[in-house]
């Protein structure tokens, strides 16, 4: 058994796009603040702070996960990836040329949330349908554009990702 | 908080034991979190158990599944064993959270946390849980265990039967937004029929704050009853009375049971009727003179439609906001704030504070070398409060330390004695005798009133009346970057402050009046900002942070987390409009009666101007020879209100394009002929007797609403759903009006690296300032957009634009431009002519730099960057104008000049089960004059009209007496991806009148003018009522379904 005080620092590392990273943090912290505060890796943005508006979101074991829902305590070891290192996954470029054609942000400041997202789902799923990329969006709030500009972009890509799978065979 | 992390289960039950009734144990833990962030207190310890693999599997058994308790509930989705024994639980699990909580949240912990939304589906299916209790290894019914008192056990899988392949299964979870919700309940249900008999029932009901539980009587009701011969009405009524739910500030009790009920029914009788009902309102006459639009999209732009410059940075996460920055030197400020929201201060001690270790500033109001106020109409609110506290935002004292843990200890070490005072929690009880004073001035902040006409001979004289009172909710700009940024002592014994904002130059001027600093030491930048809608248009964190990096003498870096944000940023007023409108046989306007009762919340802010707008637009585009209206804002303890996109004019369109459709329904006449019998006609007077700009639209703008094919629209309904459709229009005021000053510096020159340098005041908030500051100069010179660099949002290095407000930026840019362009091209090309040996006139401007004016050649005879190599220095190639927003002479009130026009159409589906609105499509026309950027123009149109749907269906900051109950995203809900509408389309109006001097009218606030009164519109459509409570209560639209029926 161990036990740590959740206000405590404790040494921490894991995998940042690619990189391995030590630091140390209070247990309790947020994997938000720790990445913002302690790194200064402000690509992931902040939000609401309670899992509510995907702001925050990064790949965690390349899953799309709230990084302020992650304690200190449960990072050690695992991989993640923010908004600006997922050239790592295929599918990026695609998502991010999409997005751009189809003017799909405004202010700007929920797009590193939502791009996690769709690089998820169409990394596993290449052929994904509306509707698929809508349940993919649901847990990111835009404020600024209705949505739809960001949905177009995404049936923009997930044509091209589809499109790119079946030339490949 | 102990993080206890066991070796194996037994030590895990131990530990639990041990550790006493509080401690949880976490695997995903995102419920906990919730919890914490929604104010629950974190427990002494939690118990880690996200690491046994005996939790994990999900393994077909002989009867059924087995499903280890860590199994994520995105795991459950993907699962092939789980579709295929028991698809219900996929359902259920759907519904819960998003994805991205799903790949953490657990099966067991949604059970385990008693409140899932998965467990009415887990108890209709008959589910078992294994345990390890501290005597072993056992197995309970989740019933049973749901119903017996919790003891120390942990859940380490779940058992659930195969679904029986002649049984009826459903479940249904009712939130308060289409997706990413919480439960006003859920309800499910299975059936097992025996020969169309049924021969056993599970019925069950949970989520949120209902109790799960099986509803043992309903289901002994059911059983040997006939599955087609269910008296649906008589087991609605059984199940309502059934059902134990608690009312809250979201839904009634009232409403969760026969919501709940409906739910239930329409599972257990399988019998969602597919009826649909429409088409109350008399179709317009289709028209067959369209407007001239262009439809707003990628494929329809062509080579109008570009990539904004500052997109792909934003996309790649590479974008900085002013939030963003991060440096070693760079201290961390947070703000005090009282637990109350109307106190009187009696003492402010921060000796203990200041002694902390790694505190480097504390300020409260005696640090204060200014005036202790701000306000853009008039300085009524602190910077920190000395006396008093008005609101719970309302900052006490302030620290700067070294990290965030820190400042937030230090700010647990201030003492403040202060005396309680009676909140101010009703804008009407505040204008009452004997109210609670919120300021020494009195609770009334401001009146208008005008009359005109003899309003009681015209009601006298009338046929048709409409009198209801409308009332508008406390909206939440919800910009996704919170009010934030960073201020640093400069070396000439200046402040540089960096913070999102709408107007930097008069956020100095104010910073200047607090701190006692002339403003010639102040820079302000304000760009880039993540969204403002109006509510980063007062000063939010400033203040504080230029007083912490003044007495630190360091720089000091603070964002207001979105619980402050939710606390301490202002608000759109709630409004409460009594209207009452009369017309003759015709549905000729006679007369209107308006009343309004706004709250401004414990500050003035912008509020007045918000009401007066309102005012001005109360009786929208439409000729009422008699009127009268008297509005009166109200200081509260509720929050504090201001500006929101929209400004006064959304809130009283609502009203107004109501009556026009209750008159309409009245009168015997369609949407379209009313509104066109009392159309303004263009030319006329505004509401004020103002004299207006030419351009009007209104009657385009009718005849687009009367092409539209969404009045024969009958699709997209699912079972139980009515659909209906409305319209209304759009008539927006722009700029300020006629007394505020408005008007506008803007500078061009050419740079020393060769780029065209656009200065313009204003903020890129989002709204696509950058790729219309590049649209405008570009299209106006001939050159290409990447020749442009807009330089924007930094009182140092640009002029004074105003503010970006009041839909006034796109009218600035453009006016700029066109002011500059002639004598910036003419010295451009003198220049070039000099070095070329050509005469200017033989010279044109192009792509990249000058080109021989006599040829189509694109290649330029010299690049701008080798013009600005030659020329020194480069800077001297320049231009600057000034002017004022286009007003009219008219002062008797303040009155708007020019007004932007549109129309829209929403096509809304109600779920008669639970009253729920869905819209789905939206049909969006204007006309605001040319187009400066397509894809900006298109964006503030889908943006505002979400932002309006929000306002319409989902939307309040809920406030009882000062205190909040809205505290973050959890419990405020904007608009998510399911939330918008399926459809949604919008098309630009461009042209203007012939010599019609001014230019591309506002964009930003007409997406949101008019959704709302278009969707209550469209409610009544489909059952004849017209909800007048925004958000609009299910419960109404429930009362209206059976009064329907």
């Amino acid at each position: 058994m161990t036990e740590i005080q959740s206000d405590k620092r404790i040494a921490l590392k894991f995998t940042l796009n690619g990189e391995p990273v030590e630091t140390a943090a209070p247990a309790g912290a947020s994997l938000t603040r720790v990445l913002r505060d302690t790194l200064y890796r402000t690509e992931t943005k902040i939000g609401c702070e309670a899992g509510r508006c995907g702001a925050c979101m990064v790949l965690m074991n390349r899953k799309p996960i709230n990084s302020c829902l992650v304690m200190a305590w449960q990072v050690e070891g695992s991989e993640i990836i923010t908004g600006s290192g997922l050239e790592a996954l295929a599918v990026t470029g695609t998502v991010r040329q999409a997005l751009a054609e189809e003017s799909a942000f405004q202010c700007g400041y929920c797009a590193p949330g939502f791009v996690i997202s769709l690089v998820a789902l169409l990394t596993e799923n290449p052929k994904a349908t509306r509707d698929d990329l809508m349940t993919a969006l649901e847990g990111n709030i835009c404020r600024c554009t209705g949505y739809h500009s960001i949905l177009r972009g995404a049936e923009l890509a997930a044509t091209r990702v589809a499109n790119q799978v079946e030339t490949r065979r | 908080m102990r993080i206890l992390r066991p070796d194996s289960l037994g030590q895990a039950v131990a530990l639990l034991a041990e550790a006493g009734p509080e401690a949880r144990l976490a695997a995903g833990s995102t419920a906990l979190q919730a919890e914490w962030s929604l104010g629950k207190l974190r427990p002494p310890a939690i118990i880690d158990i996200s690491r046994f693999k005996e939790l994990t599997g999900i393994d077909q058994t002989g009867s059924g599944l087995r499903i280890g308790a860590n199994e994520t509930l995105s795991a459950l989705i993907a699962s092939g064993n789980v579709s295929d024994v028991c698809p219900l639980l996929i359902d259920a699990a759907r519904r819960v959270g998003a994805p991205s909580i799903r790949h953490r949240a657990t099966l067991g912990g949604n059970i385990g946390w008693r409140i899932g939304c998965l467990l009415p589906a887990l108890l209709a299916l008959d589910a078992e849980l294994e345990l390890q209790t501290s005597e072993g290894v056992g197995t309970l019914t989740l019933e049973d265990w749901l119903s017996a008192p919790s003891e120390t056990s942990l859940i380490t899988a779940v058992r659930i039967p195969r679904q029986n392949p002649w049984g009826h299964y459903g479940y249904r979870k009712i939130g308060l937004r289409a997706a990413f919700t919480p439960s006003v309940i859920a309800v499910s249900g299975a059936i097992i029929t025996d020969e169309g008999t049924i021969s056993a029932a599970r019925v069950a009901v949970g989520g949120g704050p209902v109790a799960a539980t099986r509803l043992a009587t309903i289901e002994r009701e059911l059983v040997g009853q006939d599955l087609d011969r269910i008296d649906q009405a008589l087991l609605g009524s059984i199940i309502t009375d059934a059902i134990s739910a608690p009312g809250d500030a979201f839904r009634t009790e009232r409403y969760r049971k026969r919501a709940g009920a409906n739910a239930l029914v329409s599972i257990l009788s399988g019998a969602a009727s597919t009826e649909v009902r429409s088409g109350r309102t008399i179709r317009p006459a289709p028209d067959s003179n369209e407007p001239d639009e262009i439809r707003l999209s990628r494929e329809q732009g062509g080579n109008r439609w570009h990539i904004r410059p500052d997109l792909p940075a934003k996309i790649a996460a590479e974008f900085p906001y002013l939030t963003d920055v991060r440096r070693a030197d760079m201290l961390v400020g947070a703000t005090l704030r009282l637990d109350d929201p109307h106190a009187r201060i009696l003492s402010i001690d921060t000796e203990a504070a200041d002694a902390l270790p790694g505190v480097k500033a504390v300020v409260t109001h005696r640090d204060i070398r200014g005036e202790n106020s701000f306000g853009i109409l008039f300085p009524d609110q602190p910077a920190l409060c000395s006396d008093k506290v008005r609101y719970l935002g309302d900052p006490v004292a302030a620290v700067a330390a070294v990290d965030r843990e820190t400042a937030i200890e230090a700010l647990s070490l201030i003492k403040i004695e202060f005396e309680r005072l009676p909140p101010v929690g009703d804008p009407l009880a505040a204008l009452g005798d004997g109210a609670e004073a919120v300021h020494d001035t009195g609770n009334l902040v401001d009146t208008v009133q005008l009359e005109r006409g003899d309003v009681d001979a015209a009601f006298a004289k009338s046929v048709h009346v409409i009198e209801d009172t409308y009332v508008t909710p406390r909206q939440m700009h919800g910009f996704m970057e919170t009010e934030g940024g960073y201020a640093e002592p400069t070396e000439d014994g200046g402040l540089a402050v960096f913070a999102g904002g709408q107007y930097g130059v008069r956020d100095r001027k104010q910073l200047s009046r607090i701190l006692g600093m002339p403003e010639e030491k102040i820079r302000v930048v304000t760009s880039p900002t993540g969204g403002g809608f109006g509510g980063k248009d007062e000063l939010t964190v400033q203040p504080v942070l230029a007083l912490l990096a003044l007495k630190a003498n360091a720089p000091v870096r603070m964002q207001w987390t979105r619980a402050e944000s939710v606390l301490a940023g202002t608000k759109r007023n709630p409004f409460r409009i009594r209207m009452r409108t009369a017309c003759d046989a015709g549905g000729m306007l006679l007369a209107q009666e308006v009343e309004v009762i706004a709250d401004s919340g414990a500050y003035a802010s912008l509020s007045p101007g918000v009401m007066e707008t309102a005012s001005e637009h109360a009786c929208g585009p439409y000729i009422t020879p008699n009127v009268k209206t008297f509005s009166r804002l109200a200081y509260t303890n509720n929050g504090a209100c201001g500006a929101f996109r929209g400004f006064g004019a959304n809130q009283m369109t609502f009203a107004v394009e109501c009556q026009m459709d209750r008159l309409a329904a009245k009168c015997g006449l369609d949407p379209v002929e009313i509104r066109r019998r009392n159309l303004r006609k263009p030319g006329m007077p505004g509401f004020l007797g103002q004299p207006v700009a030419p351009s009007e639209r209104l009657e385009e703008m009718l005849q687009a609403a009367a092409a539209s094919p969404m009045w024969q629209e009958t699709g997209g309904a699912r079972p139980g759903e009515v659909l209906g459709t409305g319209m209304a229009l759009i008539y927006q005021g722009n700029g300020l009006g006629t007394i505020p000053h408005d008007e506008a510096a803007t500078r061009i020159l050419l740079a020393a690296d060769g780029r065209i340098e656009a200065h313009f005041g204003l903020d890129e908030m989002g709204q696509g300032l950058l790729p219309s500051i590049q649209a405008a100069v570009a299209d106006r010179l001939g050159c290409a957009r990447e020749d442009i660099r807009p330089v924007v949002g930094d009182t140092s290095a640009t002029p004074d634009s105003g503010s970006t407000t009041a839909s006034r930026g796109g009218y600035v840019v453009w006016k700029g431009t066109e002011l500059m362009a002639p004598p910036f091209e003419a010295k451009l090309l003198a220049s070039a002519g000099k070095l070329l040996d050509r005469a200017p006139e033989s010279l044109r401007i192009t792509a990249g730099g000058i080109a021989d004016a006599a040829t189509n050649s694109r290649s330029p005879l010299i690049g701008f960057a080798e013009l600005a190599a030659k020329v020194q220095p480069a800077e001297s190639l320049r231009a600057e104008a000034d002017f004022a927003f286009p007003k009219s002479d008219y002062t008797e009130g303040n009155a708007r000049f020019i007004f932007a026009f549109g129309v829209n159409l929403a096509h809304v589906a109600i779920d008669r089960v639970s009253g729920e609105v869905r819209v789905l499509d939206l049909e969006l026309h204007t006309a605001a004059g040319p187009v400066i950027d397509l894809a900006a123009y298109l964006g503030q149109m889908e943006g505002g009209l979400v932002q309006g749907l929000g306002f319409a269906l989902t939307e309040d900051v809920l406030i009882e007496d000062g205190h909040f109950l809205t505290t973050n995203y959890d419990n405020y809900f904007m608009p998510t991806v399911r939330d918008a509408p399926g459809r949604m389309t919008s098309h630009a109006l461009e042209d203007l009148d012939p010599g019609d001097p001014f230019g591309p009218r506002g964009a930003g606030e007409i997406g949101i003018n008019a959704v709302t009164p278009a969707i209550a519109n469209a409610v009544a459509d489909a059952l004849g009522r017209w909800p007048t409570i925004t958000p609009f209560r299910p419960e109404d639209i429930l009362d209206y379904c059976e009064a329907a029926e």
